[in-house]
């Protein structure tokens, strides 16, 4: 996890830039009118607002700028002393501060002209103080562009140094120039440092990664170190020397024992010594590079004791719990024949690894963790056996693994036929059934209204026998339980004809229910002495008490005599005429009554009352049309054509009354 | 061997696919690739069924099943019931089951000899898992969660647990199921075991976040190459004290 990320810094304009900056902005996003003739007050306040706008903006900008600048006090020892290195820490801190001076600057000018212009007594004058305000300011910040331009430079570089994590795993290569660290780098790494046979091809710090052991461990390759003293090393040189002194890494110091980089064993081995104080508390490894071209048995006797004499130094830079261990302090490689460089760079990560997981060991949060490097092993608790499952068909596949075929995967499939979204699998095509051609077959969800799932049972077979053989069992039972059945017999003639008649009339009263029930809800009940549609009728009368049982003759008698006693009325005058029988009679007043009838419904008075209307009697009758009546006067007078119309016409139609005015005349207006 | 995958940029591989000895359920995405993934590595000996339950995606997380048996949440349709039951062998029993608990991945983790349920479960659907999948069954608590089929993932040979749980629990549950156990971590310290992966007998698969020190716990614990588990105290003693510490 990367920290510091460098490349996030705003970029620092120029002064110039600057300044048009902040004055652009306060001219757009300020008012820009004003008039002599104003009020003083809004005059100060215009002005006002413009000084104090700027200054904000001047402070915010420098604000910024301060902020986001790493406090070289504050971070990582390593990029501390890094940034100094590369950038010299008094010059750093001289341009922050004078940013920083500047910004105080810049507000007391605001507050001091504020307060002037709060006196103002003229537009010109306000108009004065403010572009003094201004100038002042640009003046400060024009002041200070040597400053900007620095800290510029400084953040473009800053954005170029490698992202690296001074709290990981890391592996730190440094040596004399040109001896092969770059090419290690590269062959251990993914990265691709620049490698030349000349010295200081790496002037600065690089960066890979590398795994061993499922970690992940970073890998710096440092620019060459020269035997000088501290005071005359030049910066690519104080690059590695940070490096060392602040990085908790593993140290492959790398000694080119063929000389072809240019310097000696001993000058190299003088080199180590006077650096040796850098390697306390770090795994040191001692790296024979070149051995492709100087064997490290083939070194003359000198040399040999001074590679010994650097091992020796190297075992002393941990403090084992365990005795001295020889191996990995002293290995030899080859980079360009690739001989021995795993083997260095196990050592390294291996060593560092221990380095790391001792120091974690006897920490307190161990504790927390211990159940993680806990393999519970079981205690048999019964007898049983569980084997392990695994199907033929895979220990036979991993028998073949190499004769293994690529076979053609459903994905293979999606993407010959149109790829994702347009390709539609078939989930049918791996069913295992009994038949094969029964996996297109289409079987029906609902069926005759039922749910074909609720019938479904995957023992349907067994259970259908197990039905079968009970059912044959109930037939022997029923069979044997016919032989003693008494036949039905057969309804009789008279039966028969009881049972039609009972049908019948349930049928009868069944079709009245449905009818009364039909008109129930909409029909008027109106009562049977109005009878205004004529149905209780003599014969329906008769009919009805026959029904009962009960003798109508009388009742019609009665009926029929109050008729024939109208009749005898008016034939009264015609008595003596007449003299035949009811026959001759009934005749002459069926055509009366035809007659009467017509005449009737061609000049019925509309006070004549018909039975059913709702009224008592003519007079009631009367009495509503009178009403009825009234009820319409009024508004036919308006002349309107109901009560929905509620038109109102223009009551004061001057226009109509009006015309042109002649000479003199204009009073009617 | 453990199989890095995802599901549609998803590392919680476990919640769309059930990986047993005799079978194996995914579920239904947008492309074949998840589905390819596991077809490439197990088609040849079992079958990869594509399913959905109860119209969801998250069959990994409803379901429960070993090689005798699969038991399905009541919300599952009949169609896709009757779909799994003609994709299966028949030695697998197919039952749906009605429990409250409906998220029965959740609640019941299981090899082909025991399973541990949530403590709250039914005594009938005990009985029901007893019956169908043929295992002992045994109502725990894994690192003081109830969820035990979440925090926790075991075959036949071996068996990851919430990194939580303790020395004392990590043994006496290695007692109750009869294989070696480990207290690990998926999918870059996701402690939802049984949601970052899945396993069989023979071959596993993990979340694409899942880093190599915990695809090598995963491969020694479950036997998937020719490691043991004892290389997690002794191979990769110091890896892991590096990471954890």
């Amino acid at each position: 996890m990367v920290q510091y990320n460098f490349k996030k810094i705003t970029v620092v304009p120029p002064g110039k830039d600057f300044i048009d900056i902040i004055l652009s902005r306060t001219q757009r996003q300020t008012p820009t009118v004003v008039h002599k003739g104003y009020a003083i007050s809004r005059i100060r306040q215009f002005y006002m607002r413009k000084v104090r706008y700027s200054q904000q903006n001047f402070y915010e900008k420098l604000s910024t700028i301060i902020d986001e600048f790493p406090r070289l006090d504050d971070i990582h020892p390593f990029y501390g002393d890094l940034l100094h290195v590369l950038y010299n820490k008094d010059h750093y801190k001289l341009a922050l501060g004078q940013i920083n001076t500047a910004r105080n600057i810049i507000a007391k000018i605001s507050k001091d002209y504020l307060r002037l212009l709060k006196y103002g007594d003229s537009l010109y004058r306000c108009k004065c103080l403010k572009v003094a305000a201004l100038g002042r300011m640009c003046t400060v910040v024009k002041r200070i562009s040597p400053s900007l331009a620095y800290l510029e430079q400084i953040r473009q570089h800053m954005a170029r140094l490698p992202s690296i994590d001074p709290n990981t795993r890391t592996v730190l290569i440094c040596g004399y120039p040109n001896v092969g660290k770059s090419s290690f780098m590269n062959k251990v790494t993914r990265a691709d440092v620049d490698v030349q046979p000349y010295a200081f091809t790496t002037k600065s710090l690089f960066v890979g990664h590398t795994d061993y052991k499922y970690l992940r461990y970073q890998v710096i390759d440092t620019p060459g170190i020269l035997d000088r003293p501290f005071e005359d090393r030049n910066i690519i040189e104080m690059c590695s020397i940070t490096a060392l002194a602040h990085l908790r890494a593993a140290v492959l110091f790398f000694l080119d024992i063929s000389g072809s980089c240019g310097y000696s064993i001993a000058q190299q081995a003088a080199l180590f010594h006077s650096i040796k104080s850098l390697f306390m508390n770090k795994p040191l490894v001692i790296v024979c590079n070149k051995t492709d071209l100087q064997p490290l048995e083939g070194l003359s006797e000198d040399d040999m004791k001074l590679v010994m004499e650097m091992k020796a130094e190297a075992m002393k830079t941990i403090t084992q719990a365990v005795g001295p261990n020889e191996e990995g302090v002293l290995l030899t490689m080859s980079t360009l024949t690739d001989d021995g460089v795993m083997a260095v760079k196990n050592a390294a990560c291996e060593r560092l690894l221990e380095q790391r997981v001792d120091v974690k060991m006897k920490s307190k949060k161990m504790m927390d963790c211990l159940n993680r490097f806990h393999v519970a092993v079981p205690k048999p608790r019964d007898n049983k056996e569980r084997p392990v499952c695994i199907p033929p068909a895979v220990l036979e596949a991993r028998a073949n693994a190499a004769a293994k075929e690529k076979k053609k995967l459903e994905k293979d499939i999606e993407n010959e036929n149109g790829g994702a979204g347009v390709y539609s699998a078939s989930l049918k095509k791996h069913y295992i059934l009994a038949n094969d051609e029964w996996k297109e077959d289409i079987l029906p969800e609902i069926l005759d209204g039922h749910n074909v799932a609720d019938f479904l049972d995957p023992d349907i077979l067994v259970r259908c026998e197990e039905l079968e053989r009970e059912e044959g069992l109930r037939l022997e039972e029923q069979a044997a339980e016919d032989a003693f059945q008494i036949d039905g017999h057969e309804l009789t003639q008279e039966q028969k004809e009881i049972l039609a008649q009972i049908r019948k009339k349930k049928a009868l009263l069944i079709q009245e229910h449905r009818m009364k029930k039909r008109t129930a809800e909409s029909r008027p009940i109106v009562p049977r002495k109005f009878d205004k549609d004529r149905k209780f009728t003599t014969n329906r009368m008769g009919r009805q008490l026959s029904s009962m049982g009960v003798d109508p003759i009388a009742a019609i008698n009665r009926a029929r005599s109050q008729s024939r006693g109208r009749k005898r009325e008016r034939s009264v005058s015609r008595a003596a005429a007449d003299g035949d029988g009811m026959e001759i009679d009934g005749q002459q007043s069926n055509k009366k009554l035809r007659r009467t009838s017509r005449s009737r419904s061609r000049s019925r008075a509309p006070e004549e009352v018909i039975p059913g209307e709702g009224f008592k009697d003519s007079e009631q009758k009367k009495k509503a049309i009178k009403k009825a009546k009234a009820s319409t006067r009024n508004r036919n007078k308006d002349a309107r054509r109901g009560e929905a119309d509620r038109v109102i016409p223009t009551l004061k139609p001057k226009h109509l009354f009006s015309g042109k005015r002649t000479l003199g005349k204009t009073s009617r207006r | 061997m453990a199989t890095r995958i995802q599901f549609e940029n998803n590392c919680e591989i476990g919640v769309f696919s059930k990986l047993t000895n005799a079978y194996c359920l995914v579920a239904i995405g947008g492309s074949e690739n998840f589905y390819s993934a596991f077809e490439a590595e197990l088609a040849d000996a079992i079958p990869v069924v594509k399913t959905s339950i109860g119209g969801t995606r998250i069959i990994g997380r409803l379901c429960v099943g070993n090689k005798n048996g699969l038991l399905l949440p009541h919300t599952t349709t009949d169609q896709e019931l009757q779909h799994l039951r003609n994709c299966l062998p028949d030695q697998v029993v197919v039952q749906r089951i009605d429990e409250r608990l409906s998220a029965l991945g959740n609640c019941i983790a299981c090899n082909d000899h025991v399973a541990l349920t949530h403590p709250d479960l039914d005594k009938e659907t005990e009985e029901f898992i007893a019956d169908v999948l043929g295992v002992e069954v045994f109502r725990q608590t894994i690192a003081g969660n109830i969820l035990v089929g979440s925090y926790c993932a075991f075959s036949n040979r071996g068996g990851l647990v919430h990194p939580h749980t303790s020395v004392e629990d990590l043994d006496e549950l290695s007692t109750l199921l009869q294989v070696p156990l480990v207290a690990g971590t998926v999918n870059r310290g996701s402690e939802v075991i049984a949601a970052g992966m899945t396993v069989n007998d023979w071959t596993a698969f993990c979340g694409s976040d899942t880093t190599a020190t915990e695809l090598s716990v995963i491969e020694s614990v479950f036997k998937l190459r020719e490691g043991q588990p004892t290389a997690i105290v002794e191979d990769m003693r110091k890896s892991l004290i590096d990471s954890y510490v």
